[in-house]
C-alpha cells in the first residue's frame, strides 16, 4: 500500500464515516482500511469522536413547559383565524 | 387545530416532531436557554403562519431550521457576543489523534468527557462552525440538507465542518488534559 492511499483515506475519513462520499471512493477507502492497520485505528478513533457528538443530541430536549406554551400559542393562533 | 397543507398533513404532524431538534439548534445559536426558548417559540409561530408556503414532501426539518436561523439572524444575533475564532490553520490536521495515538488510540477519553462539556466546547466555536457542526454531527443532517438549509454550497459545508471538527478536537484535547483523562504530549523537538 502506498503513502498516497493513506493520505487519501485520512483526507476523507470524516466524510467516509458520515457516508458523504461516492460509493467508488468509499469502496477504495474501505479496502484500504481493511489492509492498513494504522489507518484503521485512526478511523476507529474518529468514529468514536463522531459517536460522542451524536449522543449529545439525546441530552437536550425541548422543555415540557416550552412545548406546552407553544401548543397553547398555536391553538390561540388557530382560533384567531 | 392547524389546517392541513395541500398534502393533508397538518402543521402539528409535520412540525412538532422537530421541536427537540429546533430547541437544540436554538441553544447552539444563542448559547442561552431563555433566548433559545423564545427563538423556538417565535420560529413555530412564524412557521405556522407561513404553513401554506411549505411544500409537502420536502424536508420539514430543514424548512423549520431555515426559519429559525433567519429569525436568529434578524432578531437575536446582536444580543450575543461572538466567540473569538481560533487560528484553525495553526492546528495541524489530525493533531489530536497524533497526540494521543500512543496512549489512547481508541479515543476512550471521549466517553469520559461529559456531554455538558462537549456542548460547551461546541458552543465556544465561531458561529459559522458551530452551526454546521450542530446540524451535521449532532442532528445528523446530510451535507446536502445543511447546504439547502443554510443556502450555501456543499463545498462550503464541508470546509466549515473540517475546520469546526479540527478546532473542537483541539479544545476537547485541552479539556481532557486539564481533567487528567489523558497525559499532555511531550513537546516535539
Amino acid at each position: 500500500m502506498s503513502r498516497s492511499d493513506c493520505e487519501q483515506a485520512l483526507a476523507h475519513l470524516h466524510d467516509y464515516l458520515k457516508r458523504e462520499i461516492t460509493p467508488e471512493l468509499a469502496g477504495e477507502i474501505q479496502q484500504h482500511l481493511e489492509r492498513c492497520r494504522p489507518c484503521f485505528r485512526h478511523a476507529r478513533f474518529e468514529a468514536n469522536f463522531l459517536a460522542m457528538l451524536e449522543t449529545c443530541a439525546g441530552k437536550e430536549k425541548c422543555p415540557n413547559e416550552v412545548r406546552a406554551r407553544i401548543m397553547a400559542m398555536l391553538r390561540a393562533e388557530a382560533g384567531g383565524d | 387545530m392547524a389546517e392541513p397543507s395541500a398534502a393533508g398533513r397538518t402543521f402539528d404532524e409535520e412540525a412538532l416532531p422537530h421541536l427537540d431538534a429546533l430547541y437544540r439548534v436554538a441553544l447552539r445559536l444563542t448559547a442561552d436557554p431563555t433566548l433559545a426558548e423564545d427563538l423556538v417559540q417565535d420560529t413555530m409561530l412564524k412557521a405556522y403562519r407561513a404553513w401554506r408556503q411549505y411544500r409537502p414532501g420536502t424536508n420539514a426539518k430543514g424548512w423549520l431550521l431555515t426559519i429559525l436561523r433567519n429569525t436568529f439572524i434578524n432578531d437575536y444575533r446582536r444580543r450575543k457576543h461572538e466567540p473569538i475564532a481560533m487560528d484553525v490553520e495553526a492546528i495541524e490536521p489530525h493533531a489530536l489523534y497524533r497526540s494521543i495515538q500512543e496512549t489512547d488510540p481508541e479515543g476512550t477519553f471521549f466517553a469520559q468527557i461529559v456531554d455538558e462539556k462537549v456542548l460547551e466546547a461546541v458552543d465556544s466555536l465561531p458561529s459559522d462552525f458551530r452551526e454546521v457542526l450542530a446540524l451535521s454531527d449532532i442532528e445528523g443532517m446530510s451535507y446536502a440538507e445543511i447546504a439547502g438549509t443554510l443556502q450555501i454550497p456543499v463545498g462550503t459545508v464541508k470546509s466549515r465542518l473540517f475546520r469546526a471538527r479540527r478546532q473542537l478536537q483541539s479544545q476537547l484535547y485541552a479539556h481532557a488534559v486539564e481533567m487528567g483523562y489523558i497525559r499532555a504530549r511531550e513537546k516535539q523537538p
